[in-house]
């Protein structure tokens, strides 16, 4: 792929004269070479995870996608489309098809096939583990072309080598998450360098690529949104600063009208950009755009200014006036959807704490405090604002453009942590701009102290080429000192970068997190293997047809790896459910077995960490039950659960939370066990505390299977009793 | 998951409602009436004497319930007054919205006991203030500090309604109307200015700042600090001279200390900018060496401060990985 792109670049530097050709040569020889090795480095950081661990999938969401790329690739793709899934939201059933964003499923599947064409008959998981690391090998290449657009080659390979390794990129990205995110950045950064060539070639061609690339970011991701937004803002922007061109024109209608078109053929998505609130922006610049481009040909024919002065405010004054009353009719007539809650908690941060616990109990959307940020991007916190003085220095639409993505995105990010992944590319770009920039300026000034005229690859440097250009005419022998310290610090810092990244990555990005790893009192490894153990127990003893009840969470991981029906899942599309969940776990035993009852429930399955020290668990999460319960049935009070404000499960516990199913299911017999050396009976290692209730009698349950380490512990409902 | 910021040990307030029932003794009751009508948005101020006359020396039950603020100005605690003027709203809410029912307001009375003029803290047994409870049934209760908190703590203990809380707006009618004008006034001579380009805004330096300012604010975690309405410092449980400024442990912060590492962070980033494009043009080389060296060595503290921090905030330590044939064994 690497020389591919790169050939016509060889064919046109050997039509050089032959000296120039000899350092072109060497300099296209250097890029592409480091640009392979930074191709590779991507992929093979991301292998940690399976060199600790093994090839498998991650997380929660991910089992959804390998179970639904299994099915698309065993049954096809008109199966896969009209899938009705009935294992899922028991008894509502979900329709698979129609709620999913295809594009992870298909690119897999393709690859998959593509392989089996050239006769490599690997497993569809193997394909599935890796098609994150490749994807992100994709986005380098398109990091070091996009960097070349918006300043120069130097950049666009710095870009390439900082993304690879990017922790807050690597997160999502890792051999075995196989999750949307994984495509979804590369058709992010690829719809954006499209469309930033676009709008500087004004050709039709680019512009047709960038709606093929928004095409593919809608199948894959619901973060296109962020794209139909930024681009138009963009827009906009040009527009008032007085850029508007025919480029602009070209670009941006191509773009949003076939893109439109395209996402339009996703059913998840349908007419929505047409009717939702959060897409209407794109739909008002492109009108904006059409009254720009007829007030320029009515000028164009009209000679007078004054009356054309006239006639500009008329329209203006009208086109603002027709845009808001069609706005104002259809939001009132309902024909136009108002933004989701989603959305506005992007823009009102305290939306979501307040009106959608469902969203705010997900730790990856709880905002982002200053550490998270040092620890997925690291150095480039600090390039990040000499980046931005540069590209303020050199103001250009493709600049404008980077800077608008970096900032927009950044907000997002200190608003949402896992939004750090969609700000990603634009600060590696924006801080590979400031490591070029710093190191062409001093190592230009370093070769003008050695007599040596200015060699052929600075070609278009820019700014640095005129700041070098100022420091040429004061050659005093202390600023090659200076500069020289300065490199030393620069690759200082990068190296530390490149440390920190690779440790990141091997201890704290590659856990998959349904396999646990701990470290003995021996410095040693130990696996808690209870996920997987507890589901291939589901799969194997229990009937075919049966129903598990357990937090959403675990959805996706029951039905793939289980393949038993859940109630709920990680697809959090109906709140009531949830919360109907959440209210037999937080009721008495007799009124949850009946909330089971009702549901056909035959096993319930509940996280404990108590044993082993695991703190993600459901006594952990129990609250999140609680909220999400009491906001659809207001009999579940969270202050039942408290006291004083505070949460505990020892013997101060308020007399609920000791007898509600979540803390009788989750501390059955756990009272006979001791857990660690020197304490009690029933000493709960997840926090800390000795329980509160150690005499814990079911009635309409019975315990079924519990997995060695505790971690997962699954009851069978009993049937009713006889009635006389 | 959920971040249970345990209120007892940090402001220092109290709130205890005397809850009583039947036995009239419409005196008692008609004096707090006419205190409360003469009282700033009817929250009583109660002294030694009227802590004997209305609660200690009244025969239980009582015939109406008091809700009593501990306050401290000498404290001087921001956090508390903050929940002082929100008790306040809530106490001008229950009497306004129950208007006409003396039924009803005669049944609860907001009071307030300072620590300076009351021996009172001793004899409710208030030593470590926040204790939120209820001294009838000697229950520790959840009331976080809003105004809807102590509403609904209220309804829960007497079975009164309070009803919806009236907040004062923002900003009063005669500051709309001023700033009103003020911009009405404005107006002519700001579309003018912009129609000749030469506002504020047309100057890229300007947008510069915003965009660095901007940064500021997404990565010192100001959204975080916002969202999770955190304070910009604490007191030190142990000594309360003390401030803690920097939280052990990633999914939160203080306010200080997101400041203060987004400063690090744009400090190091523009004098970088500043050293390779504005440093150059500097002709004297005597400065220029002074600044470049002041630079370096600042540089080089901010980052091994900020990861020193983040290590330790995080809990990680981040090392090299050697091959393992470079080991000694």
């Amino acid at each position: 792929m690497v020389t591919k792109k790169t050939s016509p670049d060889l064919l046109n530097s050997f039509s050089f004269k032959s000296l120039k050709l000899k350092t072109k040569q060497q300099e296209l020889l250097i890029r592409v070479s480091i640009l392979g090795l930074v191709y590779v480095l991507a992929f093979i950081a991301r292998l940690f995870s399976v060199l600790r661990y093994e090839s498998m999938i991650h997380e929660f969401d991910p089992y959804f996608n390998y179970r639904t790329t299994l099915f698309l690739t065993e049954k096809g793709f008109y199966e896969f489309w009209n899938w009705f899934d009935s294992e899922s939201w028991y008894p509502l059933g979900r329709i698979i098809g129609g709620t999913l964003y295809p594009g992870l499923m298909v690119t897999a599947a393709l690859i998959y096939w593509a392989l089996r064409f050239l006769r490599f008959f690997v497993h569809i998981r193997e394909v599935c583990v890796l098609t994150a690391p490749f994807f992100a090998s994709n986005t380098t290449i398109v990091a070091y072309f996009f960097g070349k657009e918006i300043w120069d080659t130097g950049a666009g390979l710095v870009a390439a080598a900082l993304i690879a390794i990017c922790p807050g990129y690597i997160s999502r990205s890792v051999a075995g998450s196989y999750d949307n995110e994984a495509v979804a950045i590369f058709a992010l950064l690829l719809t954006f360098y499209l469309f930033v060539k676009a709008v500087k070639t004004g050709s039709l061609s680019w512009a047709l690529g960038s709606a093929f690339g928004y095409f593919y970011m809608v199948s894959a991701w619901g973060g296109y949104v962020f794209i139909i937004n930024l681009i138009p803002l963009y827009v906009l922007v040009l527009l008032i600063t007085g850029r508007y061109s025919m480029r602009l024109y070209v670009a941006y209608n191509c773009m949003y009208i076939l893109g439109m078109l395209l996402a339009m053929q996703i059913r998840f998505v349908g007419f929505q950009h047409v009717q939702s609130g959060e897409h209407m922006g794109a739909m008002g610049v492109f009108l904006l755009m059409q009254v720009f481009y007829f007030l320029d040909w009515v000028k164009y024919k009209l000679n007078d200014t004054k009356l054309f002065q006239t006639f500009l405010k008329i329209t203006v004054t009208s086109a603002v006036l027709v845009g808001g009353i069609a706005l104002g009719v259809g939001t009132a007539s309902g024909y136009i959807s108002p933004w989701t809650g989603r959305f506005y908690s992007l823009l009102d941060p305290t939306y979501a704490k307040d009106h959608i616990p469902i969203i705010a109990s997900v730790s990856e959307h709880q905002p982002t405090a200053w550490s998270s940020f040092m620890f997925d991007y690291h150095i480039l916190l600090f390039l990040f604002p000499a980046g931005l003085y540069f590209c303020f220095k050199r103001l250009s639409d493709a600049t404008i453009f980077i800077v608008m993505y970096g900032l927009t995105s950044l907000y997002f990010a200190g608003v949402m942590v896992r939004l750090i992944l969609v700000a990603t590319p634009a600060v590696c770009l924006i801080s590979a701009i400031a490591v070029s920039a710093t190191v062409k300026n001093l190592t230009s000034l370093l070769r003008t102290k050695q007599k040596i005229p200015q060699a052929g690859s600075t070609k278009g440097v820019g700014s640095s080429k005129s700041s070098s250009k100022v420091t040429l005419d004061q050659s005093q022998p202390f600023q090659k000192n200076g500069a020289i310290a300065l490199l030393v610090g620069v690759f200082y810092l990068l190296s530390r970068y490149a440390i920190h990244c690779t440790w990141v990555t091997s201890e704290a990005y590659s856990s998959p997190s349904i396999v646990l790893a701990a470290r003995g009192a021996h410095g040693n490894r130990i696996i808690f293997d209870d996920y997987r153990e507890a589901y291939y127990w589901l799969r194997q003893n229990t009937p075919t047809d049966a129903k598990v009840m357990s937090w959403w969470d675990y959805g996706y991981q029951i039905t793939a790896m289980g393949n038993r029906t859940v109630i709920v899942d990680n697809n959090t599309w109906n709140n009531t459910h949830i919360a109907t969940v959440g209210r037999a776990m937080s009721s008495y035993e007799d009124e949850a077995y009946d909330i089971m009852r009702s549901l056909d429930v035959n096993y319930v399955l509940v996280v404990f960490g108590g044993v082993t020290g695991y703190s993600s668990d459901d006594i952990n999460k129990f609250l999140w039950m609680v909220r999400i319960g009491g906001g659809v049935y207001p009999v579940i009070k969270e202050p039942d659960y408290l006291v004083n404000g505070e949460f505990r499960v020892d013997k101060g516990a308020s007399p609920k939370m000791l007898n509600c199913l979540m803390y009788k299911l989750c501390y059955y017999r756990f009272g006979e066990l001791v857990t660690e050396y020197g304490k009690p009976t029933g000493y709960d290692r997840a926090r800390g505390v000795e329980i509160g209730n150690k005499d814990v009698k079911l009635e309409h349950l019975e315990e079924a299977y519990t997995t060695s380490n505790w971690i997962v512990r699954i009851y069978r409902v009993k049937p009713p009793t006889n009635r006389l | 998951m959920a971040d249970h910021t345990n209120l007892s040990h940090r402001f220092f307030l109290s709130i205890a409602l005397l809850s009583t029932v039947a036995v009239t003794e419409p005196d008692l009751t008609g004096e707090l009436v006419s205190l409360r009508s003469s009282s700033e948005s009817g929250v009583i101020r109660l002294n030694d004497e009227s802590v004997s006359r209305f609660i200690t020396s009244v025969s239980i039950p009582r015939p109406y319930s008091l809700i009593i603020f501990f306050n401290s100005i000498n404290l001087n605690s921001e956090p508390l007054q903050e929940f002082r003027r929100e008790f306040g709203f809530v106490s001008a809410s229950f009497t306004s919205n129950n208007n006409n029912r003396s039924d009803v307001t005669d049944k609860l009375f907001f009071c307030e006991i300072d620590s300076t003029d009351s021996e009172a803290f001793h004899r409710f047994g208030i030593r470590s203030l926040p204790q939120i409870c209820l001294k009838a049934m000697m229950e520790e209760d959840d009331v976080d500090g809003t105004a809807e908190s102590v509403a609904e703590f209220v309804e829960s203990r007497t079975h009164l309604t309070v009803g919806p809380i009236h907040r004062p707006p923002l900003l009063s009618k005669t500051q709309i109307s001023v700033i009103a004008t003020l911009i009405a006034i404005s107006a002519p001579f700001l579309i003018k200015k912009v129609l000749k380009g030469e506002t504020v805004l047309h100057n890229s330096r300007v947008w510069l700042y915003g965009a660095v300012f901007v940064y500021f604010f997404s990565v010192s975690g100001t959204m975080h600090n916002i969202i999770k309405s955190v304070p910009l410092f604490l007191t030190d449980r142990e000594d309360s001279n003390k401030l803690v400024f920097f939280y052990e442990g990633s999914q939160y912060q203080l306010g200080a200390e997101g400041f203060s590492v987004g400063f690090l962070y744009n400090a190091v980033g523009l004098l970088l900018a500043y050293v390779t494009n504005a440093l150059v043009r500097v002709r004297n080389v005597n400065e220029q060496r002074v600044v470049m060296m002041l630079v370096m060595v600042v540089s080089l503290l901010a980052v091994k401060r900020v990861v020193y921090l983040d290590n330790w905030k995080t809990g990680y330590q981040i090392q090299m990985y050697w091959p393992s044939s470079w080991q000694w064994h």
